[in-house]
């Protein structure tokens, strides 16, 4: 072991001295003029339309009604582990100690989302809100509840807005998990979620 | 007032192969009021070197394209890619006044009658179906139109001189702007693709009712050209400068 | 063997070629119908471009910070210079975790440091996960596109191989069938697997976070279940601020297969509790390609593929005739500052037509800098004695009216006078498709005399 560590700091320092002796001079970052990407677009409605494009279904409930609107859904559900305080239909319960094999065969996860991207229909999902990361990519199917005032126009937006966050884990989830690797044939379900289905509160 | 003098380029294949071309783009620049000349002792633009990667000893025909040239306005070829490497690969040449001069001076014979000359309509008359070869030197190097893949408004300089055309019917592409594979000694060294490429453009072609395939560039043509006779398909090829000054 | 002579292999079957070529088309027009719905696509582009410029223009700087970021985070920090070194450190970590099993996403520098057969030799199983890269790992294949590794299989293929490798039920090349069997097969590998390799698609400088992209969820899964986390990345995948993430993010998925993002993009700042995270930051020959002045934008890449989607060689002859872990346009680009000699012939699979160089992303000028290699390739490595006489004897023709007087004459006379069988022999690539042009009584320089005589 002691050899292959001498050969690490040899990487890195080697590394370091053949890019400063092989970098052109210094050019600056250009800055981001975001009104070049500024539109006058129903966020919210986009966003819908995205998300159906992306292969996933949404529906605007009232909060009321959303363990029937789930249900609805998922009826044959019976494994459910849900993060969220605005449903009671979890059945299954984890925390930050939950082995993440044992999630193997949920049928359904129930998770916030904390921000929705207009252009792209994607859901930032972060570990603070699915408590184990595994969590929205082992099930069989996946609910993400949004508020919908929290519905960004684009990735510039959005990273302003997550800029000041406890940076662990966090993914942007953009309808279910997919594949065209077989002649180019979309696929819905390929590692991930099966489906997605976002309800709008 | 000093009437513009134009010195006419005709690439070397042109000249050899298909005189037709350069006699059309001569007497269409004669229509129009600009002084032509053809200065005698051209060769080549030196593309075919330089492509090959012989861009070393190109210099002679460079520095001899140079010293043609010089004393013109303008430089007009019926022949975009020429023209390209003129205005992209000069830069070999040490940059004396006389090679910045011929190489900003250099057009593609579309753009000069169309940004030069403001001209769109010669009074063309050509009753046919025609396919646009848009041949990506013009089109990618020289910006002669937009390209699909570049987002922003349609244009095309080929297109305002063919709509002009009395009737011309242009015909729609299934693939606007594919490349056809001529690309100079690419025809020969990667000789399966090159054919390939060259029977996927012309099918395009037939698949869109055209019977006469134009672009600005011949070099292109001369490959479509080689297939069609080959496969005795019922296709023409003419250059643009050809259509643009037909009076059928 | 040469680009030329693989391609011509590939091209036998026609209606294999006409299926690729249409099945990588059909993702071009996805990425132009992508791009057209974005304000502001050509400016975003520029974005792309000049951040990598500044990112190449001060990158150990950058890389200091990244590291320094990441480790306050605690994530392991490895440095490679090439590829051997990069995968001992991978198998330092393995033997650390006593790791038999391993679950790898789409990492094209695993592919490019040749990972798996090393630690193959070593007893461990390394599953490649992303649904492609695994039917062409089954099939002994190298991926033949970077974002498609499987582009070249037809999904009657496909079924035979997992009928082989997974004891499938014939299907006649059924999609959902086959993607069903092929979760089944991994999820099984996600579960029992020691510890998950990913590639990065961007390494932070100012948060020493690394994200990775994928559709199907394939590094999440590998990730969240493993004991341990390695990324792989080369030097050029850093950014400086995290909010360039909101300009690589909008250009990536679009360039690759049109989707507005991919499915999962998922940011790794931190490894999860009581597990390890480790990133290893790879040299192998990209600081020599830094040094070159002309091909130096060639590391602005950001791996999207779209330069081979749209590229018309590179559809008609497939990307196992590059024989490079990177195919393409791009991969043309790349590959002679790592071996001039194996791959010379590479800048020459083109036409210069540039529809590379305005898809690409980033902004990189392919096609320039295929030009430019030619140059390169012809005064460094020994070039066909034919080729270069000819080449050679046409610069000097050229450079003198008198001569070249004479020998476009004596051409067209050759044209005009021998008969076929000697213009169409077996040396003459023209013409084995193709008829060479009809020659015409007078050249223009001809006409051109007479006219001005009768005139």
């Amino acid at each position: 072991m002691n050899g292959l560590k001498k050969e690490i700091k040899m990487g890195r320092e080697a590394i370091l001295e053949s890019i400063k002796k092989n970098k052109p001079e210094l050019l600056t970052v250009p800055e981001i003029k975001k009104e070049i990407f500024a539109e006058d677009i129903n966020v919210k409605e986009v966003f819908k339309d995205n998300i159906v494009l992306v292969g996933g279904r949404i529906k605007e409930i009232n909060i009321e009604t959303i363990d029937a609107e789930i249900k609805e859904s998922y009826a044959k559900a019976k494994r459910i582990v849900s993060t969220s305080s605005k449903t009671t239909l979890g059945t299954v319960s984890v925390s930050k100690d939950t082995d993440p094999h044992t999630l193997e065969d949920i049928d359904l996860a129930i998770v916030e989302g904390e921000l929705g991207v207009s252009e792209n229909g994607a859901i930032w999902v972060t570990a603070d809100t699915s408590i184990v990361r595994a969590l929205p990519f082992i099930t069989n199917d996946l609910v993400i509840i949004l508020d919908k005032e929290k519905i960004c126009l684009h990735m510039l937006e959005a990273y302003d807005i997550i800029s000041n966050r406890d940076r662990n884990f966090g993914v942007f989830i953009s309808g279910p998990s997919k594949t065209a690797d077989i002649e180019q044939c979309l696929v819905v379900g390929a590692h991930g979620a099966m489906s997605l289905t976002v309800f709008l509160v | 007032m000093k009437k513009t003098k134009v010195g006419l380029f005709i690439p070397c294949y042109i000249n050899q192969l298909y005189p037709q071309v350069a006699i059309a783009t001569l007497e269409l620049l004669e229509k129009l009021n600009v002084d032509v000349y053809y200065p005698q002792g051209q060769t080549c633009c030196g593309q075919p070197l330089g492509n090959s990667g012989y861009e070393e000893d190109s210099k002679g025909a460079c520095n001899l394209f140079v010293e043609n040239f010089k004393e013109y306005d303008y430089i007009v070829g019926p022949s975009g890619s020429c023209i390209y490497h003129v205005k992209h690969h000069f830069d070999i040449l040490e940059q004396t006044p006389e090679v910045i001069k011929v190489r900003n001076n250099a057009y593609e014979l579309c753009e000069f009658l169309v940004k030069i000359l403001g001209v769109t309509d010669l009074g063309a008359s050509f009753p046919h179906k025609v396919g646009l070869h848009k041949s990506c030197h013009g089109l990618r190097g020289l910006k002669l139109g937009s390209c699909s893949e570049v987002m922003g408004p349609h244009f095309s300089t080929e297109e305002d001189l063919l709509n002009n055309v009395k009737g011309l019917e242009l015909m729609s592409l299934n693939r606007k702007d594919e490349c056809c594979g001529f690309g100079g000694t690419f025809s020969v060294f990667e000789e399966a693709i090159s054919v390939k490429m060259g029977k996927d453009r012309i099918q395009d072609h037939l698949d869109s009712d055209v019977e006469v395939i134009t672009g600005a560039d011949h070099s292109c043509l001369m490959h479509l050209e080689g297939l069609i006779n080959r496969n005795k398909q019922p296709l023409k090829v003419m250059h643009i400068a050809e259509i643009l000054n037909s009076s059928l | 063997m040469k680009h030329s002579e693989k391609a011509e292999i590939f091209n036998k079957d026609e209606a294999k070629v006409n299926w690729h070529d249409k099945a990588l088309w059909y993702v071009r027009e996805k990425r132009d119908n992508s791009a057209h719905k974005v304000q502001g696509w050509e400016y975003l582009r520029e974005l792309g471009s000049g951040i990598k410029a500044n990112v190449l223009s001060n990158l150990d700087e950058y890389l200091i910070q990244f590291e320094s970021n990441a480790k306050k985070n605690g994530i392991h920090v490895h440095w490679a210079s090439n590829a051997e070194e990069h995968n001992e450190i991978v198998n330092s970590i393995l033997v650390k975790h006593d790791a038999k099993k391993v679950v790898k996403s789409k990492s094209m520098l695993t592919e490019e440091c040749h990972l798996n057969p090393y630690l193959e030799k070593k007893g461990i199983e390394v599953i490649d996960t992303d649904l492609g890269e695994r039917i062409v790992q089954l099939a002994k294949e190298p991926p033949s596109h970077i974002v498609l590794p499987a582009i070249h299989k037809t999904k009657e293929e496909v079924d035979v191989l997992f009928q082989e490798h997974l004891g499938t039920k014939p299907s006649q090349g059924n999609p959902e069938y086959l993607v069903s069997e092929a979760r089944k097969h991994l999820r099984n590998k996600f579960l029992k697997a020691d510890v998950a390799i990913t590639g990065v698609n961007f390494a932070v400088a100012d948060t020493g976070g690394v994200v990775v992209c994928t559709n199907e969820g394939n590094a999440d899964m590998g990730v969240h279940l493993a004991k341990a986390h390695i990324a792989c990345m080369g030097i050029e995948k850093i950014i400086p601020q995290e909010k360039h993430l909101g300009v690589f993010l909008r250009l990536l998925a679009r360039s690759a297969t049109g989707q507005p993002i991919t499915t999962y993009s998922s940011h790794f700042n931190k490894a999860e509790e009581g597990k390890e995270m480790h990133i290893i930051i790879v040299d192998n020959g990209r600081t020599e390609q830094l040094s070159r002045e002309d091909f130096r934008a060639s590391l602005h890449c950001i791996r999207c593929g779209a330069c081979m989607n749209t590229c018309p060689i590179y559809r008609r002859s497939g990307g196992h005739s590059y024989d490079y872990t990177i195919p393409g346009p791009i991969g043309s680009i790349l590959s002679p500052g790592k071996d001039l000699k194996k791959h010379s012939s590479l800048p020459f699979a083109s036409t210069l037509c540039g529809s590379c160089s305005n898809v690409c992303p980033v902004k990189i000028n392919i096609h320039e800098q295929l030009y430019k290699w030619r140059q390169v390739i012809v005064k460094e490595e020994k070039q066909p004695v034919i080729k270069k006489a000819v080449l050679k004897t046409a610069g000097v023709v050229l450079s003198k009216p008198g001569l070249y007087d004479f020998a476009g004459k004596s051409a067209r006379f050759a044209l005009k006078n021998f008969p076929k069988f000697m213009i169409y022999n077996k040396l003459n690539a023209w013409g084995k498709a193709r008829d060479l042009p009809e020659v015409k009584n007078d050249n223009f320089d001809e006409w051109f005399k007479k006219r001005n005589k009768d005139g």
